[in-house]
């Protein structure tokens, strides 16, 4: 089954945010969990990107990218990179993969390749 | 609103500390208390981040007011990321302003140095949104590396740029005998020769070894009282004469324009407002290098300069101990070290030192007006401070 990363939309003004907030950036209306999960498009631009050596104990490889992506509908998203030469501006591809595993908690993320 | 007056400073070494994290919050307002000539207070304020889980210690501020004997004050620990220092230090400026309390002491410590390097990293990431950032493996340094690259593309900066707020950082803290990096480079060294990518690696690139901070161990302390106290202590009148702090989104993907640091534009606006200044008027002024990158950016936004335009005024030299306007005579974070609970009493301790003239080979000369940027998070809680000398 493909998973998903969601956005949350305003029920009171369509104001869509991702990561979650309890009250909404736009209006400020809004009551507790009134907002829709809306699915995150999986394609975008890549917007910056680091290749970092000094990883947390819990990464068991010598490097990381890591990468802010301005996805289709214009939310952008942090995620991990697969890509050898990430170039800013490129077009990118994401799918939901487990990005860090602590113990036997497994955290999925977005993980973006070259499209 | 009463004025409030820096009347007492102490600090630790910036190292690695063998004793206990509340000796390291208790030895610099021993110094203070003995600057101002003090043996009480009303209040305490402790800033640290770390000590429940690295040190695994909690109620910080009743153990270090115990241990100065300074009981029964009433005492506090403020967590504020890397900003707890001024944030605490806004919280003594409260206090007395308020008319709540005559003498307050802030004490910022960290003792970061207890675990690796990898847990100390980990546990300043954990500042960072734990779904949108932290799971990824996102650290200080990888956001610093993003914005690094951004800011490159958009304002030419180049790595040269960089490499030379680390030599000048470096080298103004081979003259501060408390600075935890004594170590001199050159661009030869760090940037220039073919060793230079063995002795400065890549950490998070474009961001390399001496582009970073050290992780360091280390306790500063400033005392704030009322005017009365400070006129009958008869030490010269520093003034703390504006206080701002800003927010911004918590992860950094979500800023409109992700080369802007919008909360230390905002608070240091606020700051200069309290004061009645503008940036122009800054003789002196300590910024939160974490990063090499963040002294230029900071620099542009608190209004010093044009945005994109910190890194000319650096190459132009307007920046160094000797320029127009010296940032970060103690060396800052780069050279000073980053123990994150005390680095923003030690840049009020660099201030008020530099605004009594008592700042030895690194003195500004005839410096009356002095500000800090004490930066929380990525850029996302941040607090500014004015000082005026006044007599």
């Amino acid at each position: 089954m493909a998973r998903d990363i969601y956005a949350y939309k305003c029920q009171r003004c369509g104001h869509l945010h991702y990561p979650y907030r309890m009250v909404c950036k736009a209006c400020k209306e809004n009551e507790h969990n009134e907002f829709d999960p809306v699915p995150l498009p999986k394609t975008g631009k890549l917007v910056t990107f680091t290749r970092l050596y000094n990883l947390p104990g819990d990464f068991e490889v010598p490097e990381l990218v890591l990468g802010i992506v301005e996805l289709e509908n214009g939310i952008r998203i942090t995620g991990q990179l697969r890509i050898d030469a990430p170039k800013n501006g490129m077009t990118v591809r994401g799918e939901v993969e487990v990005v860090r595993t602590e113990g036997y908690d497994h955290h999925y993320g977005m993980v973006f390749f070259a499209s | 609103m009463r004025e409030v007056y820096a009347v007492g400073i102490g600090i630790t070494t910036f190292t690695r500390l063998e004793y206990p994290l509340s000796e390291i919050a208790a030895y610099p307002a021993m110094m203070a208390l003995r600057d101002a000539g003090l043996k009480d207070v009303d209040h305490l304020y402790v800033a640290n981040m770390g000590a429940g889980r690295v040190n695994h210690q909690t109620g910080l501020a009743s153990a270090v007011v115990d241990t100065l004997s300074l009981s029964p004050a009433g005492a506090d620990a403020i967590e504020n990321g890397p900003a707890s220092g001024a944030s605490a230090i806004k919280q003594g400026f409260m206090a007395v302003a308020s008319g709540m309390h005559d003498v307050v002491l802030v004490t910022g410590a960290e003792r970061m140095r207890e675990v690796n390097n990898l847990e100390a990293t980990e546990f300043v990431a954990t500042l960072t949104h734990p779904l949108a950032e932290y799971i990824y493996g996102v650290t200080l340094p990888s956001l610093a590396g993003m914005f690094t690259r951004l800011y490159m593309e958009k304002y030419e900066v180049t790595a040269r740029h960089l490499a030379m707020v680390a030599v000048k950082n470096q080298n103004n803290a081979l003259l501060n005998e408390y600075a935890h990096i004594q170590q001199e480079i050159t661009l030869e060294g760090i940037l220039d020769s073919p060793e230079s990518m063995t002795n400065n690696p890549y950490v998070a690139d474009p961001l390399r070894f001496f582009d970073c901070c050290p992780v360091s161990d280390g306790g500063a302390c400033v005392i704030l009282a009322s005017e009365e106290v400070a006129t009958r202590l008869g030490k010269p009148l520093i003034r703390l004469a504006g206080v701002g702090q800003a927010t911004d989104t918590h992860a950094v993907q979500e800023r409109e324009d992700p080369t802007d640091l919008l909360a230390v534009r905002r608070a240091a606006a606020r700051s200069f407002g309290m004061a009645g200044l503008e940036p122009a008027n800054v003789d002196v002024a300590e910024l939160h290098d974490a990063f090499t990158i963040l002294e230029i950016a900071e620099s542009e936004e608190v209004g010093f300069f044009p945005k994109g335009e910190g890194h000319l005024a650096l190459e132009r030299g307007e920046t160094s101990l000797t320029g127009k306007l010296p940032i970060n005579p103690s060396g800052g974070l780069k050279g000073r070290g980053h123990p994150v609970g005390a680095t923003g009493v030690a840049q009020a301790y660099e201030i008020v030192l530099q605004l009594r003239g008592e700042a030895g080979q690194r003195q500004v000369p005839e410096a009356r007006i002095g500000f800090t940027c004490n930066f929380g998070g990525f850029g996302n809680n941040v607090v500014c401070l004015t000082f005026i000398r006044e007599n």
